[in-house]
């Protein structure tokens, strides 16, 4: 693969990070079969394991950078739908309230007036489609750096030879089927019983 | 804004007070770690995996035959069913005579993660109402749900109408599509697949997010205000510390639940099209044939009233009553009006079929 940023300078983010990615890659590998050989002789033990596993953990971070670019860019909006509700709400209050109150009674209608129309049209925010579908962009972007954060803390899990997320998620699935079949039986047999009895 | 100079000294003086009630504020009030929820005596009388029946004897010598069974929500604790002497819920069914048993879902850790609606219906649900039903030597109970325990208990009632006598249903999350809050959005823009494979259980601090939404400035902001300025009022700081000690404390909800909620429910709408599954088994929602009692609140913000009444319309009952009160989501289960009101009411209607 060749770099294409002398043929192309207005590449877009993902063919940079493609372009860091195989970069990242091909070293890593490079190094790891060079290094590989005097290793095999002496290590069986969590070094090695990481050593090996290594490379996942370079491929999930650079993926973490494409997830970052598109995180940043739903928190800058849910920001900015914030501030520019703020400024809209701030200058209803500003013109529903011209002068500067001057004692207690109109400190607290002044209050009222302030929480009445920042609530109103927060929750107008809140309830719109835009915010909605930012929100839930943002909480998905957030999901995927996390899955990656997860798959680099599997590569140090396996290298100290403890079960991936998925192998205990794995255990869990199989340990809830059991658990609903037993106590699907242990119902039938009270229901059962209480039949006999009568 | 225009400044003007005739400026009043009381501002400065209540100012100082307020600051002073601040800084005293730890002397006198405690803090909501050292306040008991537990106030109702109750036993536990059955704990399947995390879940747990609690018992509360009536305190009426007149009793009435059907126990009552309360599903409570899946978010937050039972307790604000029981959060206060003067306005606990669980109370004031014993005095009128009411033999109340209430499920508590328990705090679900990444172990629980593949439970299903099948597992609160069908298990946990189906296993409170059997004991209920050997202890009690009755071949029916009452059903009461609040909120989201209310939609567990509208499948339970459709999929097993022969074990309910009476259901009522209390702000039932029912119609997703016609729910108006801002949940409702937050719910329908989610990728909840995503988030099930990626963290498991729904953690609480999403739930918290969520309240946070809620009137932001009201909640988030006069609520401490009107706390501090009324730090000497040993009634309203109790009562409030209570609220907020139980707001605080969210379970998660299992991951499974959570996926088919959201898809199910607000996504795709099925419970009240007759679509929906729990196992293996569809929810009909005309198979609830017992007598119904539905209550909705018109200041309800986690469950609009537009969300909750279709379930009237919805089953197949003859008998059935749909009330409106002007209160919101908490004030309908703990507050002075359901003290005087509703529960009253509910349990007039509960009493003579009961």
């Amino acid at each position: 693969m060749q770099s294409k940023s002398s043929k192309d300078s207005a590449e877009s983010p993902t063919d940079i990070t493609e372009y860091y990615k195989h970069l990242s890659l091909f070293w890593t590998d490079i190094i790891h079969l060079m290094s590989s050989k005097p290793q095999a002789l002496t290590s069986i033990g969590p070094m090695r394991a990481f050593a090996a596993n290594s490379k996942k953990i370079a491929v999930e971070l650079i993926e973490i950078n494409e997830n970052l670019l598109g995180f940043n860019q739903c928190i800058t909006e849910y920001y900015k739908q914030l501030s520019d509700t703020w400024g809209i709400s701030q200058k209803k209050v500003n013109q529903k309230v011209p002068e500067i109150p001057h004692d207690v009674e109109q400190i607290e209608s002044v209050k009222r007036i302030w929480i009445d129309i920042f609530d109103n049209d927060f929750t107008e925010l809140f309830d719109s489609k835009k915010f909605g579908a930012n929100y839930g962009n943002l909480v998905s972007k957030e999901l995927e750096l996390t899955k990656h954060w997860n798959n680099i803390a599997n590569v140090i899990l396996q290298s100290v030879n403890l079960p991936s997320k998925e192998e205990v998620d794995e255990v869990y699935k199989e340990i809830h089927s059991l658990k609903k079949r037993v106590s699907k039986l242990e119902l039938e047999l009270k229901k059962e019983k209480r039949k006999n009895a009568k | 804004m225009q400044s003007n100079s005739n400026f009043d000294p009381k501002i400065i003086e209540e100012i100082l007070k307020f600051s002073k009630n601040v800084i005293e504020a730890p002397k006198f009030v405690s803090a909501p770690d050292e306040i008991s929820l537990e106030v109702t005596p109750h036993k536990v009388v059955q704990q399947i995996d995390k879940t747990r029946l609690l018992y509360y004897k009536s305190i009426n010598k007149t009793k009435h035959k059907t126990p009552l069974l309360i599903s409570y929500a899946l978010i937050n604790r039972y307790h604000i069913l029981d959060i206060h002497p003067e306005k606990s819920w669980v109370r004031n069914l014993l005095e009128q005579g009411f033999e109340v048993y209430m499920l508590d879902w328990g705090t679900p850790t990444s172990m629980d993660k593949y439970l299903d609606f099948d597992d609160y219906v069908n298990g946990y649900l189906e296993s409170s109402v059997e004991y209920i039903k050997n202890q009690s030597s009755t071949e029916q109970i009452s059903l009461q749900g609040y909120c989201t325990g209310a939609t567990i208990a509208t499948a339970y009632a459709a999929l097993h109408p022969e074990n309910v006598k009476n259901y009522i249903a209390t702000a039932p999350v029912i119609d997703g599509w016609k729910d108006t809050t801002v949940i409702s959005n937050l719910a329908k823009h989610m990728d909840a697949d995503k988030m099930v494979e990626t963290i498991g259980n729904m953690p609480p601090e999403f739930m918290y997010y969520c309240f946070s939404v809620l009137k932001p400035f009201e909640q988030g902001f006069e609520k401490y205000v009107k706390f501090f300025k009324n730090i000497d009022d040993k009634k309203y700081v109790d009562n409030f510390l209570r609220v907020e000690k139980w707001l605080g404390d969210t379970p998660p909800i299992p991951g499974e639940l959570f996926k088919q909620w959201i898809k199910d429910i607000y996504q795709k709408n099925l419970l009240i099209q007759n679509k929906m599954y729990v196992g293996d088994e569809l929810i009909d929602l005309r198979k609830i044939n017992m007598p119904i009692f539905t209550q909705v609140a018109v200041g309800d913000h986690l469950v609009s009233p537009e969300c909750s009444m279709p379930l009237h319309y919805a089953v197949g009952s003859e008998d059935k009553t749909l009330k409106i009160y002007p209160t919101g989501h908490v004030g309908m289960i703990a507050s002075s009006f359901s003290q005087k009101k509703i529960l009253p009411e509910m349990g007039q209607w509960l009493a003579q079929r009961s």
